[in-house]
């Protein structure tokens, strides 16, 4: 049932409210997350490591491919900021990709083409159907899709884009032979130890299965030409690519990123809610979510911004509480949802 | 860490806790014997966090080859999987 945020018992210390999965207070009003008696956290020294390993894959990387890299670039700060940092501070030879989802802000639209421009580098962008798209999106919204697991900390609707957005840059690597694919996840948004990983599409292929299979069985096939990769396109490249979270490395509040991106001509989106800076889908991900589960989506996230220094909680809980209801309202009717709808689905 | 040393019993200990606090579950949510992900307790990037652990606490990294159903499809695969690799190295 939808819980008001602004009700809900938090942490003293960070946001995680009492909904939470496995959250406890103590006397004080803080958390067992913050407690640091649930979840490994980073340590400065893991995330050195890190540094020091995605450095030497860069410095190793393969000469003879048309790009190092392709950037997965949605026109948000922190993807920006990672763009950035491929091109200016590592120097790849990058090739940027955004998925158009059919709900990106026309001010993101514009950051996108003026960035692109700004840095010199070739750009992709990538729509799918938009039938498919909305019929996807309400499928994640009302039928139970994920493992709840991974839902503690992301939307159903965000955990479906990002798959095609991950699928897609994928096959990208693979048909360019790309040794690398950067995208703009923070520590928070990602398990704390995925910094950097290298891709072994057919494993996670067995455990994606049942989430295909449900997909499958309300979409039918386009599901496969969206989020699986053929055969003959495997076996084309000997190595997978590495994925890397570039903005892991770095120790950088969410002013310093805006800062770093102004003179690129990235102008921050009115249209969207406090915890997006391109998507106009993203509050009703966070009402659903809401709905679901009666915490948001991004209570980790800033949660551990908090705990790094990199955010206040004032500054969190200004974010968690900015859920425009015309955005809300304007996506349940694209989609067709009603409180019916999201009611049955609990 | 003396990887040489190790138990396997140390090493189902270690990875229990990890488990536990890094995908928020209890010791009794966890059946030693059934896929983890099949259970719910992780998901496929939970595979990813498991690969990172192993590299980090034993100092090896689990090949594309190595990353299979006989070695991570559960708890006890997982350890043995370990238990077997730290003794070839």
């Amino acid at each position: 049932m939808y819980q008001d945020l602004h009700l809900i018992k938090r942490c003293k210390k960070c946001i995680l409210s009492a909904n939470f999965p496995r959250i406890k207070f103590d006397e004080n009003g803080i958390c067992n997350f913050c407690n640091n008696e649930l979840l490994y956290t980073t340590e400065n020294s893991e995330i050195e490591t890190s540094r020091g390993e995605v450095e030497k894959l860069f410095q190793d990387k393969s000469k003879k491919s048309e790009y190092d890299a392709i950037v997965c670039y949605s026109g948000g700060k922190d993807s920006t900021y990672t763009l950035k940092l491929a091109v200016e501070k590592y120097k790849l030879k990058v090739l940027s990709f955004t998925l158009d989802n059919g709900f990106i802000s026309p001010v993101a639209f514009k950051n996108i083409e003026k960035v692109v421009s700004a840095l010199g580098i070739d750009h992709i962008t990538y729509r799918p159907s938009y039938q498919f798209m909305k019929s996807l999106y309400r499928i994640s919204s009302i039928e139970n899709i994920y493992n709840p697991k991974t839902l503690t900390r992301i939307s159903a609707n965000c955990n479906s884009c990002i798959s095609i957005v991950n699928i897609t840059a994928l096959k990208m690597a693979l048909e360019k032979d790309v040794p690398f694919i950067l995208a703009g996840f923070t520590l928070g948004q990602i398990p704390s130890n995925t910094i950097y990983y290298q891709n072994n599409y057919e494993f996670l292929e067995e455990s994606r299965k049942p989430i295909l299979d449900k997909l499958k069985s309300q979409l039918g096939n386009d599901v496969s030409k969206y989020l699986e990769i053929t055969d003959s396109l495997l076996k084309k490249s000997e190595n997978y690519p590495y994925n890397i979270n570039l903005l892991c490395l770095e120790d950088i509040t969410e002013n310093e990123i805006i800062e770093k991106i102004l003179p690129l001509g990235w102008v921050k989106p009115a249209d969207v809610d406090g915890c997006s800076t391109n998507c106009k889908i993203n509050a009703f991900n966070n009402y659903v979510h809401n709905y679901k589960f009666g915490y948001s989506p991004y209570e980790l996230e800033l949660s551990h911004l908090i705990r790094k220094n990199l955010l206040t909680r004032e500054e969190a809980i200004s974010k968690l509480f900015d859920q425009p209801q015309d955005q809300i309202d304007f996506v349940k009717a694209e989609l067709r949802i009603d409180e019916k709808d999201l009611k049955m689905s609990n | 860490m003396n990887t040489l040393t190790i138990t396997k019993n140390e090493i189902q200990v270690a990875l229990l806790d990890f488990l536990c606090r890094q995908f928020y579950v209890d010791l009794d949510d966890i059946i030693l014997d059934k896929s983890l992900i099949d259970t719910g307790i992780i998901d496929s990037m939970g595979l990813i966090e498991i690969s990172s652990y192993i590299k980090k606490n034993y100092g090896f990294t689990v090949t594309k080859e190595q990353m299979n159903r006989q070695n991570f499809g559960s708890v006890l695969k997982i350890v043995d999987f370990i238990d077997t690799t730290i003794k070839t190295i």
